[in-house]
């Protein structure tokens, strides 16, 4: 408030030095809109009703007020005694004017009453829906940030659970180290044995080799040995034996 | 004795102070400004939600920039409305059925719709004196014709309200005659007259409203046209 003055106060000082020309746009440029409240006052606080009428128009204080001196009837001869005055001296004069007055007076009358109960509760739910609608807006915040906190406190909850967690990472990487040396233990063990199987293999081998060919060898000396002579006697002796068995074969039958 | 009739439509004099301004400023002081309550009554609740009603269907045709025009738009609608309510009301003054207003009103913000156009979309506003579609031989007529109509339509505007709102009020001031003269003849016919009456009243009601509200709706295409 007390810049706005300030400024006010200033600007015919810095106008002054302008050509009248830009004076009045500087003026413009230079005025702040919006910046606060319109007024700083507090504010009178709205009433449930509107104040009590009777007949649509006469407000109640009225008739309140002439209630002690004239009683009940009295405000009501008033009226009538003010309407026939007016008519009878000529003072409201009766035209034209009068009767499309009616008309129209009438319409209005109608009009509120047929429609005014609607009207008002479309108002009234206008407002409510306003409400609800900043009630919700409200509502949502405060949820939104009891989540907020809850998750926060769960948050908190999980960090004394660290020791656990990293105890069993802990646990977990030992293992796989182990199994890994185990691994390399086995396909070291593997890769011996069959370098060994290898070189029993290749001695087998040898040796087989050089029993064919010890076995070879000596047959063949054996049949280069065999003289004819002694391959006739042989054959004599198969041939006497064969014989001698046909002899005992035909002897059993 | 039959008065002037038209004795209504003249400017109401107090004194030799002429009143005009005070007719025209009179419905202004029944609109209340919003509150700085967060929950208003139910006047203004209901006229916060007319004008936003008013203002998304005026101006939704239009493109963003010529939002800044909501402002005057409203307002000149809100002033005829008002204008054209309180003026049916018995011994008032019809400020909306001199010409002098309509025109004041009409001319100016049909100049200034045709002027933005011809400034900044000069091709664009002059190629709206050719509809599209148009067959080659009736060029020359169709644009002198449709000069023609650009140029009237201040006139149009202007006489329109005030043509409307004059013979409205006009209407209603025989039929009353007649309503006040007729008993002494022949009363069953007043109540005939009296019921038309009536009726001509919920028209001129009506009448009021949409004269109003075609009044900014015209300014609006032509604004729509133009910008």
């Amino acid at each position: 408030m007390l810049s706005r003055l300030c400024q006010r106060a200033l600007a015919p000082l810095a106008l002054r030095s302008l050509a009248p020309s830009l004076s009045a746009g500087t003026l413009q440029v230079s005025r702040q809109f919006h910046t606060g409240q319109q007024c700083l006052a507090p504010i009178t606080p709205l009433p449930e009703m509107g104040g009590k009428v009777r007949h649509g128009v006469i407000p109640e204080e009225f008739f309140e007020f002439l209630y002690p001196k004239t009683g009940v009837t009295g405000p009501y001869m008033f009226g009538t005694g003010l309407l026939l005055y007016l008519v009878s001296k000529e003072i409201y004069i009766i035209t034209h004017e009068l009767v499309s007055g009616i008309a129209i007076v009438s319409l209005i009358i109608y009009v509120v009453k047929k429609y005014g109960p609607t009207v008002a509760a479309f108002a009234d739910k206008l407002n409510e829906d306003y409400f609800a609608h900043a009630l919700a807006c409200k509502n949502s915040a405060i949820s939104s940030l009891e989540e907020a906190i809850e998750s926060e406190k769960k948050e908190q909850s999980r960090v004394e659970g660290r020791k656990y967690l990293f105890e069993a990472k802990r646990n977990n990487v030992a293992m796989v180290l182990e199994t890994n040396y185990r691994e390399r233990l086995l396909t070291v063990y593997n890769e011996v044995k069959k370098r060994l199987d290898y070189q029993v293999a290749l001695h087998h081998l040898k040796r087989r080799k050089e029993q064919d060919h010890m076995i070879n060898w000596i047959e063949k000396s054996v049949l280069q040995s065999i003289t004819p002579q002694q391959e006739k006697e042989s054959i004599a002796k198969c041939i006497s034996n064969l014989k001698v068995l046909s002899k005992n074969t035909q002897a059993a039958v | 004795m039959i008065p002037n009739l038209f004795e209504i439509f003249a400017t109401p004099y107090l004194l030799k102070v002429p009143l005009m301004w005070l007719a025209v400023m009179a419905p202004a002081m029944i609109i209340f400004s919003p509150s700085q309550h967060l929950v208003t009554g139910r006047y203004i609740l209901l006229k916060k939600w007319t004008m936003k009603q008013f203002i998304k269907q005026i101006m939704s045709p239009l493109p963003t920039h010529g939002y800044k025009w909501a402002a005057l738009f409203t307002a000149l609608m809100i002033t005829l409305t008002s204008i054209n309510m309180i003026s049916l009301l018995p011994h008032t003054f019809t400020p909306t059925a001199q010409l002098a207003l309509t025109m004041a009103l009409a001319f100016p913000l049909w100049l200034a719709t045709v002027v933005i156009g011809l400034l900044k979309k000069t091709t664009r506003s002059l190629a709206h004196f050719l509809p599209e579609g148009s067959p080659t031989p009736l060029i020359p007529a169709l644009v002198v014709v449709e000069t023609i109509s650009l140029l009237i339509r201040p006139m149009a505007l202007g006489v329109r309200l005030a043509a409307n709102l004059t013979a409205g009020h006009l209407l209603l001031q025989l039929m009353a005659l007649a309503v006040i003269h007729l008993p002494t003849p022949m009363w069953p016919a007043t109540v005939a007259v009296a019921t038309t009456l009536m009726l001509l009243t919920i028209l001129e009601v009506a009448v009021g409203l949409i004269q109003a509200y075609v009044f900014v709706l015209l300014l609006s295409l032509y604004l729509q046209e133009n910008i």
